[in-house]
């Protein structure tokens, strides 16, 4: 019918103008890539093959935020570019790029990079803990605030909460999607 | 005086000074106080006088065993009254007598009245009494509260020069009081209507003319004079065989403040008694001598077939006209005293109905008795009245279609609210007895008053019944407007009687302290002393005394209790000047806390205004109820500073200072401010609770959340700082 609207459109078109953006962003990767690789291919065979688990770390991540792939890129970071620059102080060349890249190298480059594995293992648990004891402490200190403060003001300086929470349980209930079907 | 037996002078020779005789001394004692004497039933008592008797039961019911030594009664620095020296000879029905002497001329025969406690007295009239000689008038002296030592409390007290030949009636002893036509007019009349032309010029009616209210100020019993008109409402003590026939069928409390043409009236039924030396319709019961009045006339009641004296006939047919404009005035009676003679009055012929209506076993040929007897058999006529009988005999044989009309109209009213309080039959009859006769009083359960004697009638019926059931009730049914609707011609004052009614109503229909039945209880008696069963020991007759009055029973009473009750609202809310509207309300709220600040900022302000001295007994009465009041404030801390200091407030007596402490608008403004803050912290505090607390999964999830970015960053940061070192050591 003609004046039925499709509700989808505007889903349809965010999803088609993400696509687009994706594409473009592709390209410009690739551009600056092959720019790079035009300009200083030694440095960029370095960089592909020593944060060659950087990027497997950013395949397999399922972060939020990619909180994994930044740990593992910190520390591979500080076991390639020792070699980054003395491709750049020395030779800067394509066989000399090669050459550096032996299993001695690599054992560096990659045990860098599973130290960044091993650090976001272990201290996110224990940061998380010691963020929970920051909490508890926190909330300790408020209710020993809000037991001074029904001390001074009596019961009634919590009103304003009990009327809200008040509200929040006698709030009339939304008609569900299954009420819908029903209806 | 001609018949006036010689012994007459010793057995009413009251001297001043002189213990009272043994037998009346000792039924002072037995009694406590002098017991209600009952006054000689004398001629003129027409059967109503046992009624004045039962408001000085009050005054009669003291502890026995009281003897003569008791403390005499200062009245100012001057007059002492002595409660052990009764004067039973002149006693009135509603104030007894006692002796009284003055501490600067002690040599002044002077004796006390004691009025009745919260009878209504005649204040204003003893104001404009006091100290001012009126020929035929007992001068007044003085006046004031006393207290009373008989009945442990305070009463008003009037001191009257003491009449030294005693009362008219006792100076006949046993024998018919009886005046010949020659001594009548010179020796009687004469002084009589000087005092009551001079009092009409002052603006007062005595309306207490009568046999019993005469006396001699002289040994000799040359100079009679009229005796007191102050002690109790206008006509209160009056038998009602004086008065004309409407204000007579009223309660004796009822009966209104009338004018002088109503004392003239009493001289006249004076002039009869004592020409006659009898009560002539004495057979007659007191609605029997009204209903006659109304059918033939005052005249012809009082004097029938009689042969009267030809110089007495025309005044006699002039003070008794029934019609107060027929009747003779001040001046036509001086005419007449002065010897010169009056044009004589027409006779005018009863108007006669074709045929008599016949109720209560009286042929009724007047609307007027019928009215009288109506109200007297509410049932009956009730039925009489629904069923048209009375409306078809008004229209048939009285002649008055309109009246019949309104009658008709009554009844389908009734009928419309029927079950309800406006469809009652005492309803009914009240308002047919108004149409019926709408210069009579109003007349509604028993309750029955002029329309100028209300206030009185309404202090009186709270005296005797301890409620105001019956004037509520009248208040309620708006029975006054209905009789102003039914005037047919405007009485005097008639809009400004209106006016007031229209305010009494007002005030009663609003249920808030300081107004209601109380409120038209003082507003129609100003000179009623507060009837609060707090101040029962006092008599504050003046805003400016209340406080006081308070404090000083503060020490005798519960003090758990509030000082205040609907009486002493009423009684502010009518005297004192000042707009008290505000504080009123606030006393009236349902919560204690503002019900209490409204009390104390009421009497703060008193204080305040009346600049009252200091107020130690009210102030610690007031401090100890506070404690409500006091919990209005949110913070602990200032509901513990005011309660440290309330004592310090209390022992300088200063109620402005309390209710400054306990309501000062800086700090209960700073308390809901602070309070308001107080809500928000704590609300803030327990949404920070909440966004900490929330799920226990989604903590956990929250924190590993929170440590992992923490690593990414702390990484991300030491790879950046070792690459940096690098570069620095590579370019050193």
């Amino acid at each position: 019918m003609a004046n039925i609207i499709d509700t989808n459109e505007p889903a349809q078109d965010a999803q088609s103008a993400q696509r687009g953006r994706g594409t473009r962003n592709i390209t410009w990767i690739l551009a600056v890539i092959g720019a790079l690789m035009a300009i200083a291919l030694p440095t960029m065979i370095i960089l592909f093959f020593g944060m060659l688990p950087t990027m497997v770390a950013f395949i397999i991540d399922r972060t939020k935020g990619k909180s994994a792939t930044f740990t593992v890129c910190g520390i591979n970071a500080i076991g390639t570019f020792p070699y980054i620059m003395s491709l750049w102080t020395e030779e800067n060349t394509i066989d000399a790029a090669m050459n550096m890249l032996d299993v001695f190298t690599l054992l560096i480059m990659y045990s860098s990079a599973a130290f960044g594995w091993m650090l976001f293992m272990t201290a996110p648990p224990i940061i998380s803990s010691f963020i929970e004891v920051m909490q508890q402490r926190r909330i300790a200190t408020l209710r020993a605030q809000q037991k001074t403060l029904i001390d001074e003001w009596g019961p009634s300086v919590a009103a304003l909460v009990e009327a809200e929470s008040f509200d929040e349980d006698h709030k009339p209930h939304a008609p569900s999607s299954e009420d819908d079907e029903n209806d | 005086m001609a018949e006036a037996p010689n012994t007459a002078e010793e057995s009413a020779e009251p001297k001043a000074n002189e213990a009272p005789p043994t037998t009346n001394g000792k039924a002072a004692v037995a009694g406590g106080q002098a017991a209600p004497t009952p006054k000689p039933k004398s001629s003129t008592g027409a059967g109503s006088s046992d009624e004045p008797f039962a408001a000085v039961e009050k005054l009669a019911n003291v502890a026995p065993g009281l003897t003569t030594a008791m403390t005499p009664a200062m009245l100012g620095k001057r007059i002492k009254i002595l409660p052990g020296q009764p004067l039973p000879e002149l006693d009135t029905p509603s104030a007894k007598a006692y002796v009284a002497e003055d501490q600067r001329e002690p040599a002044r025969p002077l004796y006390a009245l004691i009025c009745t406690p919260g009878l209504p007295v005649r204040t204003e009239v003893m104001r404009e009494l006091k100290n001012v000689t009126v020929h035929g008038l007992i001068p007044l002296v003085e006046f004031g509260p006393v207290d009373w030592a008989l009945l442990n409390q305070r009463c008003m007290a009037v001191i009257f020069e003491r009449p030294l030949g005693g009362s008219l009636a006792d100076a006949f002893k046993d024998g018919p009081v009886k005046v010949n036509e020659y001594e009548l007019g010179e020796r009687v009349v004469d002084p009589i209507s000087h005092a009551i032309a001079t009092l009409k010029d002052m603006g007062i009616s005595h309306r207490s003319v009568c046999v019993e209210n005469l006396y001699f100020m002289d040994k000799e019993r040359r100079e009679l004079v009229l005796g007191e008109c102050v002690t109790a409402p206008s006509a209160f003590n009056l038998p009602p065989i004086y008065e004309t026939a409407q204000r007579a069928m009223a309660m004796p409390h009822g009966r209104g403040i009338g004018t002088v043409m109503d004392d003239l009236y009493s001289i006249g039924v004076l002039m009869v008694l004592l020409l006659f030396g009898k009560n002539p319709v004495e057979d007659l019961s007191e609605n029997e001598v009204i209903i006659k009045k109304i059918e033939q006339g005052s005249y012809q009641t009082f004097v029938g077939d009689v042969r009267l004296p030809l110089q007495l006939i025309e005044p006699l047919r002039g003070l008794l006209s029934d019609d107060a404009a027929e009747r003779w005035d001040g001046t036509a009676l001086e005419i007449w005293l002065s010897g010169q003679k009056k044009t004589p009055m027409q006779k005018r012929p009863v108007q006669k109905p074709r045929t008599s209506f016949k109720f209560a076993g009286h042929m009724h040929v007047s609307p007027r008795s019928l009215a009288l007897s109506l109200n007297e058999n509410v049932a009956e006529a009730a039925t009489l009245i629904k069923n048209g009988k009375i409306s078809l005999w008004m229209k048939q044989s009285m002649m008055m279609a309109s009246v019949a009309d309104e009658i008709d109209h009554i009844v389908a009213s009734a009928k419309l609210h029927e079950g309800k309080a406006d469809g009652e039959d005492d309803v009914i009859v009240a308002k047919t007895c108004i149409r019926l006769d709408p210069a009579g009083p109003i007349r509604f359960k028993g309750f029955s008053f002029m329309i100028d004697g209300f206030g009185p009638a309404l202090a009186v019926e709270y005296l005797r019944k301890g409620n105001f059931q019956l004037p509520s009730e009248m208040l309620a049914r708006d029975l006054a407007g209905y009789w102003f609707s039914a005037q047919e011609s405007l009485i005097s004052d008639a809009s400004s009687y209106d006016k007031t009614f229209t305010t009494l109503r007002s005030f009663f229909m609003i249920k808030e302290m300081g107004f209601g039945i109380e409120r038209c209880l003082y507003e129609t008696n100003r000179s009623l002393p507060c009837q609060s069963e707090i101040l029962q020991k006092v008599y504050i007759d003046h805003v400016e005394d209340l406080l006081t009055g308070l404090d000083e029973v503060a020490s005798e009473t519960d003090t758990q209790s509030r000082p205040m009750d609907k009486h002493i609202a009423a009684f502010i809310a009518t005297h004192f000047k000042f707009d008290v509207s505000p504080h009123l309300k606030a006393l009236s709220d349902e919560k204690p806390e503002t019900s209490l600040v409204g009390l104390l900022s009421l009497y703060a302000l008193m204080q305040w205004r009346l600049k009252n001295q200091a107020l130690y007994g009210l102030g610690r009465w007031l401090g100890g109820l506070l404690t409500p009041a006091i919990g209005s404030y949110h913070s602990q801390s200032t509901r513990s500073s005011i309660e440290r200091e309330i004592p310090t407030l209390v022992r300088q007596g200063s109620l402005p200072e309390l209710f400054d402490l306990i309501d000062n608008a800086d700090r209960r403004h700073q308390d809901e401010t602070d309070f308001e803050d107080a809500q928000a912290e704590f609300a803030h505090s327990d949404g920070e609770i909440q966004n900490i607390v929330g799920d226990e999964e989604e903590l956990k999830t929250s924190a590993l959340l929170s440590g992992e970015r923490a690593t990414a960053v702390t990484s991300i940061v030491m790879g950046m700082a070792a690459i940096s070192i690098i570069l620095i050591l590579q370019s050193v």
